[in-house]
């Protein structure tokens, strides 16, 4: 048709590339006008140019893999469709057969806008499907939700004032994911596909929201340094590793192979922050030195990168190769973050400085702030990054071979 | 004691459309363009009825090569009478806006 852009998959992996590239050239330019001081000009340079690099190659290997995967039929199809198929297998279980009726019907709408129609008012069908589970259990678990959600804040509060609005915002949240499991399914159940893994991201969380509290109580003025929004972004966080644990979609649990690699890597990455923060300012001696030198430096790397390679090789997908990535970033985020915590006050303890940078003239508090920006901020968006390049790779080595997931 | 709902408008058009032949298996996007209903509607629609035993599924196979199965719908010997008594309930709702307000119909509905 004429003037009608055929999406080829260069043709949006350019459009990727460019979408990335200028959005972050404009986030940087922002952010260096506010900047005092400026930072040096190899700081300033790397920081342009290495980020985005990252971003794109991690994206134009999402796409390239998206596109060409067998497996998948979504290749054939338009926007529309990939956006009903997508939304059809998020469906649970039982409500499949609606979803693959819906997808059905699009196929027989002919004009582009018309599809474009039916498929948004299908997908919104796809969110607003009538509950599998029974109506009596579904509020009493609601009931329970809310009634917790409102108890937290003030007990919560009364402990550590500062905890407050996490409280209650993580509370809500696994409040809500309870109350879509039992909405979902006709006999809820607790399903742990990777029974390891899941105790281990379970335990980090715990252990986070442990290390908040007593990091709270023991230094009360450090609540300035969560605010509202940070506390929500924290729960969020927090209760999104659960999800991914407890409950994760189909498609994250299909390679088994996966959870047990991320949980793996995150073990090493903990235990690497661990050891570097405890041998900080001893001077080993040089053969060990020689040693130690390029597993710190390397080791922050190879575990997002590593697993999410593995996988990727070893299912001969790029879907395994992502599971593990996620399971990674997931275990990763909460077992850091326990660590940091409570080494920031020994450290601080001793030397009156902070974790990371060792500022001598921060409050203690900052220490709270840096997890939180490293953790939460920093982590994910390279780790991700990093192991979705691992990714692409791993699962590339075998396209010639013949790509096919045994999952 | 069980509370009736009035099934909604638009829940009684699908029923009703359906019930127009009765024993002809019908398409989620024939009964949208037929009530001028979007899907986004139509499907938690059928859902419920079907959840109900109102409405009976079946999958369509002979269909052009290349294209996915189509899902079909009829109503079921309850979702007929039901349908039965929506077209009298409707019939009665005429009257009595001639005539004046009498009891409500449905009973054995439970809402959609």
């Amino acid at each position: 048709m004429a003037g009608r852009v055929r999406w080829t998959r260069r043709r949006v992996q350019t459009v990727t590339t460019w979408v990335v590239v200028v959005a972050w050239v404009v986030f940087y330019a922002a952010a260096l006008a506010t900047a005092d001081p400026l930072p040096p000009l190899e700081t300033a340079v790397a920081q342009l140019v290495v980020p985005p690099l990252l971003w794109v190659v991690a994206a134009r290997l999402v796409v390239r893999h998206w596109w060409s995967e067998p497996e998948s039929r979504t290749s054939a199809m338009d926007l529309p469709g990939r956006l009903l198929a997508a939304a059809a297998a998020a469906l649970p279980e039982r409500r499949h057969a609606w979803g693959r009726a819906m997808t059905a019907e699009l196929a027989e709408v002919r004009r582009r806008s018309a599809r474009w129609r039916f498929a948004l008012s299908s997908v919104r069908a796809t969110l607003w499907l009538p509950a599998a589970g029974s109506w009596p259990l579904l509020a009493l678990v609601t009931g329970v939700a809310v009634a917790a959600t409102t108890a937290a804040g003030p007990a919560v509060g009364a402990a550590a004032p500062g905890l407050k609005v996490f409280a209650v915002t993580f509370t809500a949240l696994v409040g809500a994911m309870v109350v879509l499991a039992v909405a979902r399914s006709r006999r809820p159940r607790l399903r742990l596909p990777a029974p390891a893994p899941t105790i281990l991201v379970t335990a980090g969380v715990a252990a986070s929201i442990a290390a908040t509290m007593v990091f709270l109580r023991r230094e009360p003025a450090a609540a300035e340094y969560l605010p509202p929004p940070a506390a929500m972004y924290l729960a969020a966080v927090l209760a999104g590793c659960l999800w991914v644990a407890l409950a994760s979609p189909r498609w994250l649990g299909t390679s088994r192979l996966a959870p047990h690699l991320g949980a793996a890597a995150a073990v090493v990455f903990a235990a690497w922050f661990w050891l570097a923060n405890r041998t900080d300012g001893t001077e080993p001696p040089l053969p060990l030195l020689l040693v130690l030198a390029p597993v710190l430096v390397l080791a922050p790397l190879a575990v997002f990168f590593v697993p999410a390679f593995a996988a990727g090789r070893a299912g001969r997908s790029f879907r395994s190769g992502l599971q593990a990535a996620v399971w990674t970033v997931t275990a990763i985020i909460p077992l850091t973050y326990a660590v940091w915590l409570p080494e920031g006050l020994r450290r601080y303890a001793i030397d009156g400085r902070l974790l990371i940078d060792g500022e001598a003239v921060a409050p203690v508090g900052a220490n709270l702030a840096d997890a939180l920006a490293f953790c939460l901020g920093i982590l994910p968006v390279f780790g991700l990054t990093l192991a979705v390049i691992g990714a692409g790779l791993g699962a590339r080595t075998t396209d010639r071979a013949g790509p096919n997931d045994p999952s | 004691m069980t509370r009736s709902r009035r099934p909604s408008l638009q829940t009684t058009a699908v029923v009703l459309a359906l019930a127009e032949k009765p024993t002809a298996w019908r398409y989620g996007y024939q009964l949208c363009q037929q009530l001028g209903l979007k899907p986004g509607s139509l499907y938690p629609i059928l859902v419920r009825l079907a959840d109900r035993d109102l409405l009976e599924t079946t999958w369509d196979t002979e269909v052009p090569a290349g294209r996915p199965p189509r899902h079909l719908y009829r109503l079921t010997g309850s979702g007929r009478a039901l349908a039965t008594e929506l077209a009298a309930a409707a019939a009665s709702a005429t009257a009595t806006r001639r005539s004046g307000p009498k009891g409500r119909p449905n009973e054995g509905w439970q809402g959609a």
